[in-house]
C-alpha cells in the first residue's frame, strides 16, 4: 500500500473529475458482472514483513549450495560474477521496456547488441537474437523457422528429424509448438554406442530439418555428428543444440555446417533459479534471418550521422504482422541475457576457455570415480563427455537417489523419469565448481548403497 | 559532428589475457584436459569475446545504463504495458539461495518454501479473475495466449469439434492475440469495432458458426473503455460453441471490481510484468499464467502445485500444515511449454507484490483508474490562458465519458493543420523528460498516443505530463518534428538499419 502516491489524495482528485466515489470511476461496469464482495485475500503487509515471510520460506528450501550436488539436466549450478546482478539490476536496466524508442535506450540497445556479438561468436554462425524463453523453446522455433525457410523445396514436406535423444520435456515444447504449423516430427535414431545412426540420417534426406544436440542430453558427445551437414545437404536445415559453456573447448556447430544453433544461456548470467527466468540462445545463418523469431538489433546512424542502435527487422514481428508473424514472442529474457553478456565479457575468451575446463576436469574426475564402484558401469563407455554422464546401477534410480539424499548428497537425475526403460539409470552432471570432497561423497555414497543392498 | 569517438567500445579494451575475472585452475593440467577431446571435436580458435578488467567491464555497463531510461529516471506512460514502479525488496528476496540456487527437479521436500508460494499465487490469480485453476508455467503474456489456445484447441479436438478453425479478434487486439492463435493453426477472423471503438455485437453475430474455437479479447479494451456488452458477447460466442479467452493485458484496471468469471470467460492469461510488478527489464523476462474453467483444467500444461493435509510421516515442510506437490495433469495435458515450471523468480516477486496490497488489490485498480481519468481530463481541459496557445487539441481515441487504466488520444488534427505526426510528439516528449506513450497501436485510432499511467504516478507528475503536452502542441512545428534534441542519439534511422543488417561487432581482434 505504500506504492500508491495518490493515497488520501483521492477527494481532490476526484472534484476535479467532477465524480464522488472511486466507484464513480468503474460506472461503466454493468452491476450484473460487478463483484460486491472483498476479495477474500490477507491483510496488506509491509515491506519488513514480506521480507521475513520470504525468507522463511524460501529459507525452507534445501539448495544446490547446501550439499553437495550432481543434479544438472541442462541447468548449472555457476558461480556468477557479483558485478553481474549489481550491473544488471541498475534500475535504468532493471525498470525499462523493450527499446521501441531508441533515443532514449541506446544503452540495453548497445549491450544486447554486444550479446548478439558474443554468442554469434561462440557459436559460429552470424547472427544471434536477443533471446528466446530458453533451450527448449528456442529449438521449438528454430524447427518452426527452418520449414518455413525450406518447405518449399523440400521432398519430405513438413518433415523435421528430432533425435532421439531429446529429453522429453523439451520434445514436449516441441510437438506443441510444430503441431500447428503442421510440422510431422520423426525421430532421428542413434546407435547402441550413442552415435547417430547414419541410415536415420538417409531417411532424413529432402525433410525440412534435423535436430541433434552436441553433447546429448547424456553429455556424451558425438564425432560423427560432424559430418551429416553433408549427407544432409544444403536444403535441410541442421539445427544444433548446445551447451553454451563447451564451447570454450569445443568446436562450435557453426564451424560445422549448423545452420541454425540453440541452447540454454544460464549458465551464463543466472543461478538455476528454480528453473527460470533463464534464457534461450538463437544463432543462425544468412538466409534464416527474415524467418527467424525474436528480437534482433542492428547498429544504424541519427540524423547527425553518429552511430545508434535500434530494433531491426520488426516486420517479422507480431505488432506489426500480426497472425502473420515469424512467432508470436513479445516479452523475452532481454534482462537476463544482459546478466549472460555482463558474465561472458567478464570472463573473455580465455576465462571461458578456462571455465569449459573445469568443466572438463570435474567430469572426468568424477566420471573416473563413479565408473570404478563395483557394479556401476558408464551408459556410454569409451566416450567423451562433457558436464554430464549417465551410468547403470545394479538397482533402480529413484532407490540411489532417496538413499543418498538421506546422506546429504544429491546424486543426480532419475533416467527412469524421462524414458521409463532407463530407470536404473542415473545422470550425473557436474559444474565448474565440484570439488573434490563433492566427488568422494558421491563415490562413498554410492558404495554404500551398493554394499547395503547386496 | 561525431560523438562516436566518445562510444564506450566493449571490444576495444586491451586487458591482459584472461585477467578480467580470476577463476581457480582446473584440477587438471589444461594439455591433458585438451588431449582428453578427441581432435576432431576441439575447438580451433576462441571467440572473439572482449578482453577487459573488471573495473572496464563495470565502467563500460554503467555507461550504458546511463544511455537507459526505466520507470526509475521518470515518467513512463506506455499504454497497455503497465509500467509501474518496481519495489526493490523483490530483487532481493530473488538472490536468496533458497530461489536462485534451486534446481527445478529437486525433490519436493526440498523445496516445499517454493511450492507453498506456487500453490498461494496459484490460488491467488485464481481468486482475482474468477477462474477455477492457474497453471504458472507460461513465462510470456504470449506464451499464456499460446497455451490457452492450445487447451482450447484440444479441448475442442477432445469434444468431437476439431473442425473448429477459426478464431476471432477485434481489430483492436494486441498483435500477439492473432499471431499466438495462428501459431496454434487457426485462422484469424479480423473483427471491425463499432464506431465507438467498443465490440460490435453485430459483427460478431455475423462471424461466429460451426467453425469457431474461440474469441480473444481483452477488456477494458486497448483504447482503455469498459466493453459493456461483454457478457452478451460471451454469450454469442458460447451458443456458436466457441470459447472466450481473455488477454489479461489489461488486468490492472479492473481487480475487484470485476473479472473475467463474471463476465462469462472459459481462459485467461495474466502477465506478472504488468500487474504484478516483476520488472521489464528491458523486454523481459515475464511470465503469464493462465486461469481456466474446470472444463478446461484437464488440458493445462503439467506439473501444477498441489497440497494436502499435511501427516505426521511428512518430512518437515513449512509450517502451515500442508504437505505441497507437484501435481500431474494427467494423460490430456498439453505437455509443456515451457521446460521446467515457469519463471519461478517472476512468479515469487509478483507474490512479494501481491503480499504488499493483499485485500486491498481493489485499490491498486481503483488508482490505476483514477490517474488515468485524471490525467485524460487534465490534457483535454487545458487552463483558457494556455488552451490559446495551443495549435491544435487531440481528440479522445474514444468517445467516452469515462476511461478505465489507460486512454488513446489521435493526433490527426495537428497532423492535418500542421504536419506534425504523432511520432513527432512522442519524440518531443523524450526531450521533456518522460518516455513516449505507445504510438500507433491501436491502429484503429489514428496517430495513436496510447497512455497508461498506473497507480505509482503522483496527482503532480499527471499535472506535468499534461502541462508538457500542451507546451509541446503549442511549440514551433519545426522544433517538434525534427525532435527529439537533447536525447543520447537524434532521431534515429529505423530504414537505415534494416537495410544495411549489421547485426553484430567485428569482435575483439587482439590475440588471435
Amino acid at each position: 500500500m505504500d506504492q500508491m502516491p495518490n493515497l488520501g489524495r483521492e477527494k481532490e482528485m476526484l472534484d476535479v473529475l467532477g465524480l464522488n466515489t472511486m466507484d464513480d470511476l468503474f460506472a461503466n461496469i454493468p452491476l450484473e458482472i460487478r463483484r460486491n464482495t472483498p476479495l477474500p485475500l490477507p491483510e496488506p503487509q509491509s515491506e519488513e514483513e514480506i521480507w521475513a515471510d520470504a525468507s522463511r520460506l524460501l529459507g525452507a528450501n534445501i539448495t544446490l549450495e547446501d550439499r553437495p550436488s550432481f543434479l544438472s539436466a541442462g541447468l548449472v549450478r555457476n558461480f556468477v560474477p557479483t558485478a553481474v546482478a549489481m550491473l544488471a539490476t541498475r534500475g535504468e536496466f532493471l525498470t525499462s521496456y523493450t527499446p521501441y524508442q531508441p533515443e532514449v535506450s541506446q544503452g540495453m540497445l548497445q549491450a544486447m547488441w554486444e550479446f548478439q556479438t558474443m554468442v554469434s561468436e561462440l557459436v559460429g554462425l552470424p547472427v544471434a537474437n536477443v533471446s528466446m524463453y530458453d533451450a527448449s523453446t528456442a529449438a521449438a522455433e528454430a524447427i518452426t523457422c527452418a520449414v518455413r525457410v525450406h518447405n518449399r523445396k523440400a521432398i519430405q514436406k513438413g518433415v523435421v528429424f528430432v533425435s532421439e535423444y531429446t529429453p522429453p520435456h523439451r520434445l514436449a515444447v516441441i510437438k506443441n509448438y510444430t503441431q500447428g504449423a503442421e510440422i510431422e516430427i520423426k525421430t532421428l535414431k542413434h546407435l547402441e554406442n550413442g552415435e547417430v545412426d547414419m541410415t536415420s540420417i538417409k531417411d532424413a534426406e529432402g525433410c525440412c530439418a534435423v535436430y541433434v544436440e552436441q553433447p546429448n542430453c547424456l553429455g556424451m558427445l558425438d564425432d560423427t555428428l560432424l559430418d551429416i551437414k553433408e549427407l544432409i545437404g544444403e536444403e535441410t536445415a541442421l539445427i544444433v543444440g548446445v551447451d553454451a559453456v563447451s564451447l570454450g573447448i569445443i568446436d562450435p556447430p557453426g564451424s560445422w555446417g549448423a545452420d541454425i544453433v540453440v541452447g540454454e544461456g544460464q549458465a551464463f548470467g543466472i543461478g538455476p533459479t528454480a528453473g527460470g527466468p533463464i534464457y534461450g540462445l538463437f544463432a543462425c545463418g544468412d538466409k534464416y534471418i527474415r524467418q527467424m523469431p525474436g528480437r534482433i538489433v542492428g547498429l544504424t546512424k541519427d540524423t547527425d550521422e553518429n552511430k545508434a542502435f535500434t530494433l531491426t527487422l520488426s516486420t517479422r514481428e507480431q505488432h506489426i504482422r500480426r497472425h502473420r508473424a515469424t512467432s508470436n514472442i513479445c516479452s523475452n529474457e532481454t534482462l537476463i541475457a544482459l546478466m549472460g553478456a555482463i558474465h561472458m565479457s567478464l570472463l573473455g575468451p580465455e576465462g571461458l576457455e578456462r571455465l569449459a575446463l573445469r568443466v572438463a576436469a570435474n567430469t572426468e574426475l568424477t566420471k573416473k570415480a563413479i565408473s570404478s564402484i563395483k557394479g556401476i558401469e558408464l551408459v556410454d563407455p569409451g566416450k567423451y563427455n562433457f558436464r554430464e554422464f549417465a551410468v547403470k546401477l545394479p538397482h533402480l534410480a529413484s532407490e540411489a537417489l532417496t538413499y543418498l539424499d538421506k546422506l546429504g548428497v544429491i546424486a543426480g537425475l532419475d533416467l527412469g523419469i524421462w524414458w521409463k526403460s532407463m530407470d536404473h539409470c542415473l545422470l550425473i552432471g557436474v559444474d565448474d565448481r565440484t570439488s573434490e570432497s563433492d566427488i568422494e561423497s558421491l563415490y562413498l555414497g554410492l558404495s554404500e548403497w551398493i554394499e547395503v543392498n547386496k | 559532428m561525431d560523438r562516436g569517438e566518445q562510444m564506450s567500445d566493449l571490444f576495444a579494451f586491451n586487458g591482459a589475457k584472461g585477467a578480467g575475472w580470476a577463476q581457480p585452475k582446473p584440477s587438471i593440467e589444461r594439455e591433458i584436459l585438451i588431449s582428453l577431446i578427441p581432435k576432431k571435436l576441439r575447438r580451433k580458435s576462441l571467440p572473439k569475446w572482449p578482453r577487459a578488467s573488471e573495473p572496464e567491464i563495470v565502467r563500460h555497463y554503467t555507461w550504458l545504463s546511463n544511455r537507459n531510461f526505466g520507470i526509475d529516471n521518470g515518467f513512463y506512460p506506455l499504454g497497455s504495458c503497465t509500467m509501474k514502479h518496481n519495489p526493490r525488496v523483490n530483487e532481493k528476496i530473488v538472490q536468496l539461495p533458497g530461489m536462485d540456487k534451486i534446481h527445478p527437479l529437486q525433490p519436493e521436500h526440498h523445496v516445499q518454501g517454493l511450492l507453498a508460494i506456487y500453490f498461494e499465487m496459484q490460488e491467488m490469480l485464481a481468486t482475482c479473475s474468477g477462474m477455477d485453476q492457474v497453471t504458472l508455467q507460461p513465462v510470456a503474456g504470449a506464451q499464456g495466449e499460446f497455451t490457452a489456445i492450445r487447451c482450447i484447441q484440444e479441448y475442442h479436438r477432445q469434444q468431437g469439434q476439431g473442425h473448429r478453425s477459426k478464431v476471432i479478434v477485434p481489430d483492436s487486439a494486441h498483435g500477439t492475440n492473432p499471431a499466438s492463435a495462428s501459431m496454434c493453426g487457426y485462422d484469424i477472423i479480423e473483427i471491425p469495432s463499432g464506431d465507438d471503438g467498443r465490440l460490435d455485437l453485430e459483427a460478431l453475430k455475423s462471424a461466429v458458426g460451426d467453425d469457431t474455437a474461440a474469441m480473444m479479447i481483452t477488456n477494458p479494451s486497448t483504447l482503455g473503455v469498459f466493453e459493456h456488452q461483454i457478457a452478451e458477447a460471451a454469450e454469442i460466442v458460447h451458443s456458436a460453441g466457441g470459447q472466450m479467452y481473455y488477454d489479461g493485458a489489461n488486468f490492472n484496471a479492473i481487480i475487484g471490481k470485476t473479472d473475467p468469471g463474471r463476465m462469462g470467460f472459459d481462459a485467461v492469461h495474466y502477465n506478472l510484468h504488468k500487474t504484478f510488478s516483476q520488472p521489464h527489464g528491458g523486454g523481459g523476462p515475464g511470465s503469464g499464467p493462465i486461469g481456466v474453467k474446470s472444463h478446461l483444467s484437464q488440458f493445462l500444461p503439467t506439473p501444477l502445485a498441489g497440497r494436502r493435509n499435511q501427516v505426521e510421516a511428512d518430512p518437515k515442510g513449512v509450517d502451515d500444515g500442508y504437505w505441497y506437490f507437484w501435481q500431474d495433469v494427467g494423460e490430456n495435458s498439453i505437455g509443456k511449454v515451457q521446460q521446467w515450471n515457469g519463471n519461478a523468480g517472476a512468479v515469487v516477486r509478483s507474490w512479494a507484490f501481491y503480499r504488499r496490497y493483499g485485500k486491498e488489490l481493489e485499490k491498486m485498480s481503483e488508482h490505476a483508474v483514477l490517474n488515468s481519468n485524471y490525467l485524460r481530463h487534465r490534457i483535454m481541459n487545458p487552463d483558457p490562458e494556455i488552451a490559446k496557445k495551443i495549435h491544435v487539441m487531440p481528440l479522445n481515441g474514444a468517445p467516452a465519458d469515462l476511461v478505465m487504466h489507460e486512454f488513446t488520444l489521435s493526433l490527426t488534427p495537428l497532423k492535418e493543420l500542421h504536419g506534425v505526426t504523432g511520432k513527432d510528439v512522442a519524440k518531443r516528449l523524450l526531450d521533456y523528460g518522460v518516455m513516449a506513450p505507445t504510438l500507433y497501436f491501436p491502429t484503429i485510432v489514428p496517430e495513436c498516443l496510447m497512455i497508461e499511467p498506473t497507480e505509482t504516478e503522483s496527482k503532480e507528475v499527471l499535472d506535468k505530463f499534461a502541462s508538457d503536452l500542451h507546451k509541446i502542441l503549442s511549440e514551433d512545428p519545426d522544433l517538434v518534428t525534427s525532435a527529439p534534441h537533447t536525447t543520447d542519439v537524434k532521431r534515429v534511422d529505423e530504414v537505415w538499419a534494416a537495410r544495411n543488417l549489421i547485426l553484430k561487432h567485428p569482435g575483439n581482434e587482439s590475440g588471435q
